[in-house]
């Protein structure tokens, strides 16, 4: 049987392949829009609030730079980091005001232990970075501003020297 | 319909993928953390599971046995990828919390052996309700690892951001080892032979 109709099967593989892409094609088209609108919308939102005044928001692929404005006028910078916890990648949004203080982070994801690591994503430990100096950006055991959490040395670690390596990074910018 | 009822019925206890058949393990384990996942995986997982029964069951006589498998995982790739898309356009909030979870559905052995077992052997109705009830079965596999590993190793349990309730001493100190991927094992083992001595679960 196998051989008789030896070339059948290529063919209908070949044909279930090609109705797949077809439809993946289709797919692509339809969302490509609404995938790009939700993109947007949501770093919007994570902008929005590190920049509660944004009304706008341009992107500079090049630099990777976020300028955030408000009726026009730009409020600072900001920028994404990314580093090394304890589970995996952490991807942190920065925003730097004009003045050269943080306007805060905000975690885009991560993969912490939930409950340990993990915390590093709630406003109690996000909210340390809110108006510190560039200078200040170190664990206080370091003479820095931020606070450390019990049992979650290592993602902590990662995200004050992520935040820290990337703001002197793109200091350049802000001249 | 007698046989519709035995296809329902047959994934959630007698067949259950999780705790019977122990097919689809590795994201099982890996998304119960908690009862919002244990849901929204069981939601991707059982309508990809329905439309690969679907079209397996109506092309079961053209498809040439010799490459039945490759066939079966191009449709079911292309599945996931379709609700992988959709999701992330029409419904962000959802993909954001499963978005890594919805490619791990592609390797989800449960569904390539549905198609492989049942769909390619059997009608289209029957096919359905076979994908339905283990849908239902897998998803109350997952709600018991989930709550059992959400209540321990938080303390307490939210569902969709509605708060149920809170045991305080826990929620002091959870047992954040539950959380962690070796309690998912310690989990899915103690509920196997809770359910082997209780006499719900035979092995086929």
């Amino acid at each position: 049987m196998t051989q008789k109709n030896g070339f059948l099967p290529v063919l209908f593989l070949t044909a279930v392949v090609f109705v797949s892409v077809v439809a993946l094609i289709a797919t692509d088209a339809i969302t490509r829009e609404p995938i790009a609108a939700a993109r947007r919308a949501a770093i919007y939102r994570r902008l929005q609030s590190l920049f509660p005044t944004m009304d706008d928001f341009a992107y500079d692929e090049e630099s990777g730079l976020y300028t955030p404005f408000s009726e026009g006028d730009p409020l600072g910078l900001a920028f994404m980091a990314y580093t090394r916890g304890f589970g995996g990648t952490i991807a942190i949004l920065v925003g730097l005001a004009a003045d050269r203080t943080l306007r805060g982070i905000e975690i885009v994801s991560h993969r912490e232990t939930p409950g340990l690591g993990a915390r590093i994503a709630e406003p109690a430990f996000r909210d340390l970075f809110i108006g510190i100096e560039i200078d200040d950006i170190a664990l206080s055991r370091d003479g820095g501003a931020i606070d450390g959490i019990t049992a979650a040395t290592i993602s902590v670690e990662a995200v004050v020297e992520g935040v820290r390596e990337a703001v002197s990074a793109r200091l350049k910018h802000f001249e | 319909m007698r046989s519709l009822k035995k296809n329902f019925s047959r994934g959630i206890v007698r067949a259950n993928p999780i705790f019977i058949l122990l097919l689809g393990l590795c994201p099982a384990l890996a998304v119960s953390t908690s009862l919002d996942n244990a849901v929204g995986m069981t939601g991707a997982f059982t309508f990809v599971l329905l439309a690969a029964n679907i079209i397996v069951s109506l092309l079961r006589e053209q498809i040439p046995d010799r490459v039945r498998i490759p066939v079966f995982i191009v449709i079911i790739a292309t599945l996931v990828t379709i609700v992988d898309l959709m999701l992330q356009g029409f419904v962000p909030v959802l993909s954001e919390s499963l978005g890594m979870f919805i490619p791990l559905i592609v390797v989800n052995c449960i569904i390539l052996a549905r198609a492989e077992a049942f769909a390619s052997k059997n009608g289209m109705i029957d096919s359905i309700a076979d994908a339905v009830g283990i849908g239902v079965g897998f998803g109350l596999a997952m709600l018991s690892i989930s709550l059992v590993r959400q209540l321990f190793g938080t303390g307490s349990l939210d569902l969709f951001g509605r708060h149920l309730f809170t045991i305080p001493p826990l929620a002091d100190n959870p047992v954040v080892f539950f959380l962690l991927p070796m309690g998912a094992f310690f989990v899915v083992g103690i509920l196997l032979a809770l359910f082997r001595w209780m006499g719900v679960s035979r092995s086929e």
